[in-house]
C-alpha cells in the first residue's frame, strides 16, 4: 500500500508544522447557489445563444440556476479533503457534477500542494465559474468566457502565497489531464480529451491597488468530429486580469488569447472591461466585452446591470446586455443547420435579460 | 446643580460610556512569540499570515465591525465575499471562532501563540494588549 504509506509518512512530517484552517477532525460545510432566469430577445423565434445554448427567446432558468455544496474534512492539522458538488443543466437536462475531490496539503505556511480533481485556473473567475456571488454579473462576459467549456481536471497543483508588506503575491502551477468531456457545438455534444494539461499563474493582491493576474495554460486537445480536424492538437490560453475594489468604486478587466492549431480553429483574442460604483446597497455597474476572430468576424456586447445586497451573503442582480456579430461570424449564438450547411451565417443581433438572485453560506 | 449643568453632566457621561465601549482591544497571549504591527494582524485575520493563530468573534458585532473596518478596511459584506472567494478555490479556511468577550480573553491566554480582539472594557491580567482601536 505505498500511497497509504506516503500519507502516513506525511503525516507524521506534519505533526511538527503550525496549524493550518482546519485540525484534525475539524469540518466545514459551505453552500452556494444561484437562481435565475434569462431570455433572448430581438433575433428570429427559436435562436439560442451561451455555452450549451440555453438562452432563447422564452424565458428559462436552465442556463444561469445552479447550486453547489462543499465539505472540507481535516484528516490531520495539514491535511484535508475537500470535496465540492453541484446541480447544473447541461443543454436541457439537470446534472449533478463532482466538480471537486482532492486532497490538500499545507507543506508549511507558504507551500499547499493539493492532489485529485480540481478547478481549471484558466480564466481570472476560473475557480468560482459557480459561485456567482464572487463576481458581479449573474452572466459572465461571454465573449472571454464562452471560449474554454473545461472547468475541471484530474491532476496536481501546488499553490505559493506569500505576504508582503503592500502586497501578496501568489504563485500556482498545475498539471494533469480531462477525459471524456463533453464539448457543445452547433447544438450537439462531442467527446473530448484534453491531455498533457500544464499551466501556470501568478497573481499580486496589493493592499490598496487592486489584484492583477496573469496565466497560462497549455493541453493537447482531441474533439471527437472530424470535421473539425482537432486531434491531438496544442490549444493555450492565456489570460492577464486586474480587479479593484476599494469598497466604492469596483472594476474588472480581462483580456485572453486563444489558439488552437488546425485549419478550421482560428485564433481568438476577447476582452471585457467592467467598471462600478456601490452606493449604499445598491451597485449599478456598465460592462463592454469583446471577441475578435480573423478576419474581421467579431461579437461585442454592452450590459448595464445593477445589483442590490440583500444581506451579507445574498445579492439580487438584474442585468440587460445587447450583443451584436459581424462579419458572418455565429459567437456565442447556436445558428441553425441550414445556416452552417449553406455556409451562410448571418450577422446576429439580440437583447438578453437576465435577473436572478446569488448567495453563499 | 442647574438643570443645565445637570443635562451636561449626563451628555458627558453618556459620551465617555460610548467612547469605552467604543474601544477595541487587540490582545495577544503574554508569552507570543512576536509582536505584529497593525499591517501583520491585518494579513492574519485575513488567512494570508499564519504566523500567529487569529480567533474571531462569531456573528456580528460593534466589536468586530470595528476591528476588521480599521484593521483591513473591509465591511461585513466585503469580507464574507473575501472569504468565499478563498474557500470556494479551496485557498483559505475562515478563522475559528469563539461566542463572546469573556471567551475571547480565556482563549487568547490559553493559547501562545493566539491573537484576538475584544471590547477594551473585557481585558484581563491574563492577556497582553497590542493596540487599541479608538
Amino acid at each position: 500500500m505505498p500511497a497509504f504509506r506516503a500519507i502516513g509518512l506525511a503525516a507524521a512530517c506534519l505533526a511538527i508544522t503550525p496549524a493550518f484552517a482546519l485540525e484534525q477532525g475539524d469540518y466545514r460545510f459551505n453552500a452556494f447557489g444561484t437562481a435565475a432566469v434569462t431570455y433572448l430577445g430581438g433575433e428570429a423565434e427559436g435562436r439560442n445563444y451561451g455555452i450549451n445554448g440555453q438562452t432563447t427567446d422564452s424565458w428559462r432558468g436552465d442556463q444561469l440556476s445552479k447550486l453547489g455544496t462543499q465539505m472540507s474534512y481535516g484528516l490531520t492539522d495539514s491535511l484535508n479533503a475537500t470535496a465540492q458538488l453541484t446541480a447544473k443543466a447541461e443543454q436541457d437536462s439537470w446534472k449533478a457534477n463532482l466538480e471537486w475531490a482532492y486532497l490538500a496539503w499545507q507543506a508549511n505556511d507558504h507551500v499547499l500542494l493539493r492532489a485529485g480533481r480540481l478547478r481549471t485556473a484558466t480564466y481570472m473567475y476560473s475557480e468560482t465559474l459557480d459561485v456567482g456571488f464572487s463576481y458581479p454579473w449573474l452572466r459572465l462576459p461571454d465573449e472571454v468566457y464562452g471560449q474554454i467549456q473545461l472547468s475541471n481536471y484530474e491532476g496536481v497543483d501546488v499553490v505559493y502565497s506569500l505576504p508582503l508588506s503592500f502586497a501578496t503575491l501568489n504563485i500556482q502551477a498545475l498539471a494533469g489531464q480531462a477525459k471524456d468531456r463533453d464539448y457543445y457545438l452547433f447544438d450537439e455534444f462531442y467527446d473530448t480529451d484534453w491531455d498533457n494539461l500544464v499551466g501556470a499563474s501568478l497573481s499580486l493582491a496589493s493592499n490598496d491597488y487592486g489584484t492583477l493576474r496573469v496565466a497560462y495554460n497549455q493541453a493537447k486537445l482531441t474533439i471527437d468530429n472530424p470535421l473539425l480536424g482537432i486531434a491531438d492538437s496544442k490549444g493555450s490560453f492565456l489570460s492577464v486580469g486586474y480587479q479593484y475594489d476599494d469598497g466604492s468604486w469596483i472594476s474588472a478587466n480581462e483580456w485572453t488569447r486563444r489558439t488552437i492549431d488546425g485549419p478550421m480553429s482560428p485564433d481568438q483574442n476577447a476582452f471585457y472591461l467592467m467598471g462600478g460604483r456601490r452606493l449604499g446597497d445598491f451597485l449599478p455597474h456598465l460592462t463592454y466585452a469583446q471577441l475578435d476572430e480573423e478576419k474581421g468576424a467579431r461579437q461585442s456586447s454592452w450590459t448595464l446591470g445593477l445589483n442590490y445586497s440583500l444581506m451579507p451573503n445574498v445579492t439580487l442582480k438584474g442585468e440587460y446586455k445587447q450583443v451584436k456579430t459581424e462579419n458572418g461570424f455565429e459567437g456565442m449564438f447556436v445558428p441553425s443547420a441550414l445556416e452552417v450547411l449553406s455556409q451562410n451565417i448571418p450577422d446576429f443581433d439580440g437583447e438578453i435579460i437576465s435577473l436572478g438572485i446569488d448567495f453563499v453560506f | 446643580m442647574s438643570l443645565i449643568s445637570r443635562i451636561l453632566g449626563v451628555i458627558t457621561l453618556s459620551a465617555l460610556a460610548g467612547a469605552a465601549q467604543a474601544q477595541v482591544a487587540v490582545i495577544i497571549n503574554p508569552a507570543a512569540p512576536k509582536a505584529p504591527t497593525q499591517a501583520e494582524v491585518a494579513n492574519i485575520f485575513l488567512g494570508k499570515d499564519k504566523s500567529l493563530k487569529g480567533f474571531d468573534l462569531k456573528g456580528w458585532n460593534s466589536t468586530k465591525e470595528k476591528f476588521y473596518g480599521q484593521v483591513t478596511s473591509k465591511n461585513e459584506a466585503q469580507l464574507k465575499s473575501y472569504w468565499s472567494g478563498l474557500i470556494f478555490t479551496g485557498k483559505g479556511q475562515p478563522l475559528a471562532s469563539v461566542a463572546d468577550d469573556a471567551a475571547m480573553v480565556a482563549q487568547i491566554a490559553a493559547e501562545a501563540n493566539a491573537i484576538g480582539y475584544v471590547d477594551a472594557a473585557a481585558v484581563t491580567p491574563a492577556v497582553k494588549v497590542l493596540f487599541t482601536l479608538p
